[in-house]
């Protein structure tokens, strides 16, 4: 029996779990935006952070969230070193294929890594308030998901500030819209890729440490998350990241409440029909405006 | 052949041609004439929306209104590949081939199969390949008929894109500035091809910087500023123009 | 760039003998090089050791006609799809279950479900090539997600994650027989698809593909119907791809939806054909060779474990960086090396050209090897 509580549990928790896509997939678009490269391994280094920050959390007894303090900035790097010396090397001709065949490449080993050093057992962190749940207008709202939705908030407000604010997001956002023009305007195009791709996966760093309060954790999880994710850049429109931050919130809440009536996996399939129907009939997405475009 | 406009010789008319990106307004409705049987010429400052006249009325981009008309047909918004065989050659600005194929490759490839049969057919028939060596022949590359054209300079490479789009044998020729990144001799021996091209019954338009290229070139000059036509005529008249010079040296 | 050299040299005899090389190959070559390699790999069945090295030949004849199959798309078109698994498992799937429910002849239950998943793959392409690079490549993965997700759950339908068990076409055969008669099949199917391949290779279509690939917008600018063309070779490779995988269902006989539609195998193909080089007729047969054997000798030694996955990601990575043409492009650079190359432009007005013709069609001239060798074409 569906009841409005549960309706309205369904609908918030769907925020909720919308706010977290949206930060994962707001790396994602960053990426495409910058070199149009699909980073296939963004969900496994989503996964790698989440690993880190249960491996952290059971060795030392602390909290996960505090591994983000050496998490973001080695994520940082790495993304920054992805760039500089793998994608930049690759020819700008067959630029988006090899991309994603590099990226395919770098997720796999990723996933086998972990695999090897922690084997397939899946792996949940044992938290004090793990199990809690707060009240909110008669829905039982998990903690670690307010908690996840948070962490999530406050990074995409950082995301926003420095893409808004500051030189670096500035400098970002014109080699997103236009290289050329931006190495005219003396814009150091290859350094700023880089940064722009440390930056993305340091949302990664976040979004992975988020999953870890909330999710049970395994080797092959990213195959999980990057289908939905790419489903919800495309939706949102490829390249922009408020644009998928809204196809996230919307796909989010769809998602959640079709469990009422479906399994988890079939409704994990609304993504994929949600990608076909974009594909479809508005293949730029329907939330990039000008932004979006058809690469 | 297909046929041109039969009241007045037009080969390419746009109406109210309209393109704005963002708040700019590249193309505001442009309209304008280009005749058929001449080779025509288009100028124009920087930033006047030549190209982007040009790619739409090829195809690489859908105008926001307005209508393309070419032999006849209104061509607006159609596909560039329908675009190109309803009679329309075109080269690139920056000189396009394909670079991991032979220059031979590279004009076969440029034929176009009109029936299962043809799609089928062996690319390397003996008719396609004589067409393509007499024309790799006429413009002075056949020689390097077995180079890959990534391997050529950049000067064979244009000439390569010109012969290529000859090859389907189009009425109508867009150049988007054959002259560019290439020293004088070989501008007067692109020159010289248009020329005789044209006696033969190609109808050109040539989209350039290149003044004198232009002036001793075509037959009907349009120019553009600010997204539409300001003046057209022989060289002498558009030269003489007084709103041509405002537009060039912004007075 | 290069500046343009045009130095006038005078007026050339016709042609160098390089010229001539246009003419030299001829219509039956391939075919027969075909003929050759697959009486080659038939040998095999006579010279392994046992019945599990005759199965590893199957299974690595199963990866070159996937990798070749794939090649009809990749290597033509320059599109990468790494969900080609996904109709490698349809065709399974749709294989076993025709068997099951219907009883139908093995053969036709294969050919009819492969039919079927190139019927599917139309409005699938058409979703997946409406952003050029980017949806293609999403769009194919996300196909494998999908669809590994729906077979899971379907229980009712496909066993679900119990698996699906498909009779066996030849139930009274013995193993090595069984692999022996597998064996065979698939070198059939792979002389099939060698076949195709060379067929679209040297035709107008395989031409046009290859302009996509080279710059899909002159491509278009000259005419061609990119998005019609690319679609159909996108549906050419799934249908070939599928028949390996009913012809799969019916050799292994047991199907899980976790194995059909793995993620690692798309990346395996890619590799193998990546590994041999796409521009070539055997680039995937090699890599298959190559990378399969290496994988069999590896579960071999090693078992089933997760170094799998480092493997292929390492050895991916290694050939998009260094090797992304593949071996065979290097080997064909080494004898182009070998070829001049003149670089002057040469000059030949309307008129000019129109008397050089008339000089050659007069009799027997020394000139005329061009004319003789275009009719080798």
């Amino acid at each position: 029996m569906i009841t409005g509580t549960l309706l309205f549990q369904s609908l918030i928790l769907g925020v909720l779990l919308g706010g977290l896509y949206a930060l994962l997939a707001a790396g994602l678009t960053l990426y495409f935006g910058i070199m149009r490269v699909v980073m296939l391994a963004h969900a496994a280094f989503i996964i790698l952070a989440a690993y880190i920050a249960w491996r952290f959390s059971t060795a030392t007894g602390l909290d996960p969230m505090i591994s983000l303090v050496f998490t973001i900035p080695l994520f940082f790097g790495i993304g920054f070193a992805i760039q500089r010396w793998l994608i930049s090397r690759l020819k700008p001709a067959t630029m988006t294929m090899m991309s994603v065949l590099i990226t395919f490449a770098i997720a796999l080993i990723i996933e086998g890594l972990l695999g090897q050093v922690f084997t397939g057992t899946q792996r949940r962190i044992n938290l004090p308030y793990g199990a809690s749940s707060v009240d909110f207008f008669g829905a039982a709202i998990p903690v670690v998901q307010i908690i996840s939705f948070v962490l999530a908030g406050l990074s995409l407000i950082a995301l926003y500030l420095v893409l808004k604010k500051t030189r670096f997001g500035r400098a970002l956002r014109a080699t997103i819209q236009h290289r050329e023009a931006a190495q005219l305007v003396g814009i150091d195009t290859n350094r700023t890729a880089g940064l722009g791709f440390g930056l993305g996966l340091a949302t990664a760093a976040v979004g992975g440490t988020a999953l870890s309060l909330q999710a049970t954790i395994f080797p092959s999880l990213h195959w999980h998350w990057i289908g939905p994710l790419m489903a919800i850049i495309v939706v949102g429109g490829l390249g922009s990241v408020p644009g998928a931050a809204i196809a996230a919130l919307l796909l989010g809440i769809i998602r959640v409440m079709l469990e009422l009536w479906w399994t988890p996996t079939w409704a994990q399939t609304i993504f994929y029909l949600a990608l076909f129907l974009t594909l479809m009939v508005r293949p730029q997405g329907f939330f990039g405006g000008r932004l979006a475009q058809r690469f | 052949m297909t046929a041109a406009d039969p009241t007045t010789g037009v080969v390419l008319r746009t109406d109210k041609l309209t393109k704005s990106f963002g708040g700019v307004r590249a193309v505001d409705e442009a309209t304008t004439e280009f005749y058929q049987g001449r080779i025509n010429g288009l100028i124009g400052p920087n930033g006047s929306g030549k190209t982007t006249f040009f790619n739409c009325v090829t195809g690489m981009i859908r105008p926001d209104s307005g209508t393309v008309t070419m032999h006849g047909k209104n061509v607006t918004r159609w596909a560039p590949h329908r675009i190109a065989r309803a009679g329309l050659g075109r080269s690139f600005q920056l000189c396009r081939v394909f670079p991991r194929m032979t220059v031979l490759e590279n004009m076969l490839v440029a034929v176009q199969p009109r029936s299962l049969g043809e799609y089928l057919a062996n690319s390397r028939n003996s008719e396609s390949v004589d067409k393509a060596r007499r024309m790799l022949a006429r413009v002075g590359i056949d020689h390097l008929e077995n180079s890959e054209a990534r391997d050529i300079s950049y000067g064979q490479q244009k000439l390569l894109e010109l012969g290529s789009t000859l090859m389907t044998d189009p009425p109508f020729v867009m150049l988007d500035e054959p002259a560019g990144g290439v020293n004088p001799s070989l501008i007067e021996r692109i020159a010289v091809l248009v020329r005789e091209l044209n006696e033969e019954g190609t109808t050109f338009l040539i989209v350039e910087h290149n003044m004198e290229l232009i002036m001793s070139l075509c037959d009907h000059i349009v120019v553009f500023d600010r997204g539409r036509q300001i003046a057209a005529g022989t060289p002498d008249a558009v030269q003489a123009d007084p709103k041509v010079l405002e537009a060039y040296l912004g007075v | 760039m290069r500046s343009a050299s045009d130095e006038r040299t005078r007026p050339a005899p016709a042609l160098s003998a390089a010229a001539g090389g246009v003419g030299g190959t001829s219509r039956l070559r391939p075919v027969i090089a075909i003929a050759v390699v697959v009486a080659v790999l038939a040998l095999w069945p006579s010279v392994a050791p046992n019945a599990y090295m005759l199965s590893a030949g199957v299974v690595v004849l199963n990866y070159a006609v996937l990798a070749t199959g794939w090649n009809i798309m990749g290597g033509f078109t320059g599109y990468i799809s790494l969900g080609h698994v996904a109709f490698f498992g349809l065709g399974s799937y749709g294989t076993g279950l025709l068997v099951i429910h219907t009883g139908m002849n093995w053969l036709l239950a294969t050919l009819v479900s492969a039919l079927a998943v190139a019927v599917i793959t139309v409005p699938i392409g058409f979703a997946a090539l409406r952003v050029r690079g980017s949806s293609f490549v999403i769009v194919t993965i996300a196909l494998v997600l999908v669809l590994q997700l729906i077979f899971q759950s379907w229980s009712v339908v496909t066993g679900g994650s119990g698996g699906l068990v498909v009779p066996r076409p030849f139930p009274d055969m013995l193993r090595p027989e069984h692999h022996e008669t597998f064996f065979y099949i698939f070198l059939a199917l792979l002389a099939v698809t060698l076949l195709v391949w060379t067929v679209i290779d040297r035709s107008r279509f395989g031409a046009s593909l290859k302009g996509v690939r080279e710059d899909e917008d002159k491509a278009e600018s000259l005419g061609a119907p990119t998005g019609k063309l690319k679609l159909i070779a996108f549906v050419i490779s799934a249908f070939f791809v599928a028949v390996a995988g009913g012809f799969y269902a019916l050799w292994f006989a047991d199907l899980d939806p976790l194995f059909q539609f793995r993620i690692i195998l798309s990346s395996w193909i890619v590799l193998m054909a990546l590994l041999g080089g796409v521009r070539y007729l055997f680039g995937p047969l090699l890599g298959a060779i190559v990378v399969g054997s290496a994988l069999e000798y590896f579960v071999l030694e090693h078992g089933d474990t997760q170094f799998h996955l480092v493997a292929t990601g390492l050895l991916l990575g290694l050939v998009v960086l260094f090797l992304p043409d593949g071996v065979l492009t290097g080997v064909a650079q080494l004898f182009r090396r070998f070829r001049p190359e003149a670089t002057s432009i040469r000059e030949v007005s309307a008129e000019d050209l129109r008397r050089q013709q008339e000089e050659q069609e007069a009799p027997q001239q020394p000139t005329t090897s061009k004319e003789a060798s275009d009719d080798r074409g």
